[in-house]
């Protein structure tokens, strides 16, 4: 009978409206950005305080960069030539001067989109397998198992990961921009007959945007797998915890490059005015 | 599908045969993914699938994606016109800003952000969910009770996350025009008003709003099928449970930029 | 020697309910019960692997409770410990995972620690295994290696969650007589998890039982068989008739 009731009042809580989702939504989100805060602190100990296993950080940096090359060479060349594509038609509705596409698309290019859609495809690709095989360990209990052997599983696990995404989120992000200029400039120069040599124009380009840009790699790398190795770590239950944890890694570390990209992109507005 | 254990095969590397390995598994998948498409595209001609299924997963989806779809299109505003602020003061043309934010937001950057996002909230979560359901052969226990899986399961799913991805980008849209407007007043001091009289004044039309809200059912179908196809094709325990939900988010933000590809050039 | 006392935990629904426990030191303790009792719960409770709602641990004299995490991972180099699901690593052989105990908590040499893995692996009969990964061993053989590796590092109290599931009649009475000739030749404190009752309690010396959370006994082994309480009595006799 007890059980019961609990089930229905369990039902009732699920049904109940939209204010009473957001509330569990804001709770989750306190609770989880407490849990990100401190795995941040400890692997930031870690990296200062404990040897750097540099195998693991190797292995990491092939997981994390190499084994995400292709899906941002293709994903960025699509955008190039989207972004451009777009860029231009609209750009025909109100000037008919398209000299100076090349020089804007060059800037947005360096000063955020680059960074943040490669990072928004990291988050993804990388989040999803940080927390996959985190979570997987916790199930098995191997994250116990670990702890026991003095062997903090922020150390083990995540400050290589922590470390290689750094590195690899802007080397990547640095070969994202090239891809996309690529083409971009191709489709400039087939569908707007924009030559090559008026496209590839610097004029824009300051030592802000390059700044900005950087800035944001070290930002998105750094979030990307603490968010995701948090959430990997709060794993609960089975072969469900995992398929959840998964993705509250996606969902976080997207929101994470969404909120850092708006942080920085402001801060940046201010600064260099 | 399932992949050997990765640290055993790290080490090697060979990107010519691995190149040419990805590329049969990339066609393999594809091709499952369009079976997949047509059992599907089958039972919903005949009207054969589970309509209260439809419901709850609709709710599930839908409903409980709202306050990320929210989030989400708010920042993407703010973030469309801090990016467009240099370019406008270098025009010094206030009155363009309406504009700019306006075409980016309602062709690419809305449908683009919430897919991706929904891609990662519901797409993985249903991954997720058939994945578990297979290993603990819930799946197997449905085929021998003579229930058609697809029907009661995969279809309603699938028809859920394209609706849920086409309401949630009209949300997105307006929201992120919302947020673009009052964080143009707070950053450059163009007033609400002048962003709103810069989004109608004849350069935006109906067509940039259907142009996006296409792209938002194309994507839709992107997630749906690669969520549903990784979920049912999970072999081994709850690693490969977190294996499928990845490559579901990965074949879903990879599917979602190729698709939009096309579709921008189709359409103009 | 571990002491508990009135120890709660809660995941929703409360998993221990005001546990009090003392096992000596140098005693074999079999802990039974049905599933989802308790057991493997209160056994990470002592390693600290989770933390209570409210009670107390005491190891030694250690406070458990009040150490800080840096404190705790000194304090964990007290135990030995076999997980239920083995927890062995994916991405390692069997060898680096008996030998990663060592290799982390002392300062062994390469040669010295080949040496302790080889004998490990020769005790729990799976001489030539060192260079397999876990997933291509059976049920019975991950936990063995499981086994090799709690032991690994002479830890003065040792835990063993199910040691024997999985394993044949004979494999598991051959575990369950070298856990206890090791238990009694080095005097380690030693908690024993298991569901084959029969053959757990041929090697305890006091035996615990949990049910829905709660400790409903502790005494001796022939306490135990000789026990009139109804749970304890239809538990350890497997009977099927009773309150359970």
């Amino acid at each position: 009978m007890a059980t019961n009731v609990g089930a229905s009042a369990n039902a009732a809580a699920e049904e109940s409206g939209l204010a009473a989702s957001l509330g569990r939504q804001a709770i989750g989100l306190a609770r989880g950005a407490r849990e990100i805060y401190g795995v941040f602190v400890r692997t930031l100990y870690y990296v200062f305080s404990r040897r750097i296993d540099r195998v693991a950080l190797v292995r990491q940096m092939y997981e994390i960069g190499n084994r995400s090359l292709f899906l941002l060479t293709i994903v960025m060349g699509f955008i190039g030539t989207i972004l451009v594509l777009q860029a231009g038609l609209q750009t025909q509705r109100v000037l008919p001067d398209l000299s100076l596409l090349g020089a804007s698309y060059l800037e947005l290019l360096v000063r955020d989109l680059a960074a943040s859609i490669a990072a928004l495809m990291l988050a993804t690709r990388v989040g999803a397998g940080i927390a996959a095989e985190i979570g997987s360990m916790v199930v098995t209990e191997q994250v116990d198992a670990l702890r026991m052997c003095a062997a903090d599983p922020v150390d083990y696990l995540v400050k290589p990961r922590f470390l290689a995404s750094i590195v690899m989120t802007t080397a990547l992000t640095i070969w994202s921009g090239g891809v996309a200029i690529v083409t971009g400039m191709i489709t400039a120069e087939a569908v707007f007959s924009v030559n090559p040599r008026t496209f590839w124009n610097l004029s824009l380009v300051h030592a802000s945007d390059v700044a900005v840009g950087l800035t944001k790699c070290v930002a998105y790398g750094a979030a990307i797998p603490i968010v995701s190795a948090a959430s990997g770590l709060s794993t609960f239950g089975g072969s469900e915890g995992v398929g959840s944890a998964t993705t509250r890694a996606v969902v976080n570390s997207s929101l994470a490059v969404i909120m850092l990209n708006l942080l920085i992109s402001s801060a940046a507005l201010m600064v260099f005015r | 599908m399932t992949k050997p254990s990765t640290v055993a095969t790290t080490p090697r590397f060979a990107p010519l045969s691995a190149a040419q390995k990805s590329l049969f598994e990339l066609a393999s998948t594809v091709g499952q993914m369009g079976i997949l498409a047509g059992q599907i595209v089958r039972r919903l001609a005949r009207a054969d699938f589970d309509g209260l299924e439809l419901k709850r997963n609709m709710y599930k989806m839908g409903v409980k994606s709202l306050p990320i779809v929210v989030v989400t299109a708010l920042f993407t505003g703010a973030i469309m016109v801090v990016q467009a602020t240099p370019i406008v003061r270098r025009i010094g043309a206030h009155q363009l800003l309406g504009w700019g934010a306006g075409f980016g937001t309602l062709r690419e950057i809305g449908p683009l952000l919430t897919a991706l996002m929904i891609s990662g909230r519901v797409g993985a979560n249903n991954a997720a969910e058939l994945g578990t359901m297979t290993v603990t052969e819930q799946i197997d226990a449905l085929r021998a009770l003579a229930i058609d899986p697809i029907a009661f399961l995969v279809v309603p799913r699938f028809v859920a996350i394209v609706a849920t991805l086409f309401v949630s980008t009209l949300y997105a849209d307006a929201l992120a025009l919302f947020g673009a407007a009052y964080s143009g007043q707070f950053l450059l001091g163009v007033e609400p008003m002048t962003f709103y009289n810069g989004l109608t004044s004849g350069l935006l039309g109906i067509g940039d709003v259907m142009n996006g809200l296409m792209k938002s059912l194309v994507f839709g179908i992107a997630i749906g099928l690669s969520s549903c196809h990784f979920g049912l094709g999970v072999s081994g325990g709850a690693p490969g449970v977190g294996r499928a939900v990845n490559a579901t988010v990965v074949a879903s933000a990879a599917g979602i930029f190729v698709v939009d590809y096309f579709v921008t050039f189709l359409l103009g | 020697m571990i002491s508990i006392a009135r120890l709660c935990k809660s995941f929703g629904q409360p998993a221990l309910r005001d546990v009090s426990l003392t096992v000596p030191a140098g005693c074999l303790y079999g802990l039974i019960g049905p599933g989802a009792s308790g057991k493997s719960v209160l056994l990470k409770m002592i390693t600290a692997l989770m933390r209570p709602d409210s009670g107390s641990v005491d190891v030694d004299g250690q406070d458990v409770l009040a150490m800080t995490e840096l404190e705790l991972a000194t304090y964990r180099a007290k135990f030995g410990m076999l997980f239920q699901n083995n927890a062995l690593f994916d991405a390692m052989t069997v060898a680096d995972n008996i030998a990663f105990p060592l290799r982390r908590m002392a300062r062994f040499d390469e040669r010295e620690i080949d040496e302790r893995v080889q004998e490990r692996l020769g005790a729990v009969s799976l001489s030539g295994f060192g260079d397999r990964t876990p997933s291509g061993l059976s049920g019975g053989q991950k936990k063995r290696v499981g086994v090799a590796r709690a032991t690994i590092t002479h830890a003065p109290i040792i835990f063993y969650d199910e040691p024997a599931a999985g394993l044949d009649p004979v494999t598991s009475q051959k575990i369950f007589d070298l856990l206890r000739a090791e238990q009694q030749r080095s005097k380690t404190t030693v908690i024993m998890v298991s569901s084959d009752i029969e053959r757990l309690l041929t090697v305890t010396d006091r035996v615990g039982m949990m049910y829905r959370g709660a400790l409903i006994f502790d005494g001796t082994t022939a306490d135990a068989l000789a026990s009139n309480d109804a749970y304890v009595k239809q538990f350890v006799h497997g009977l099927t008739e009773g309150p359970l």
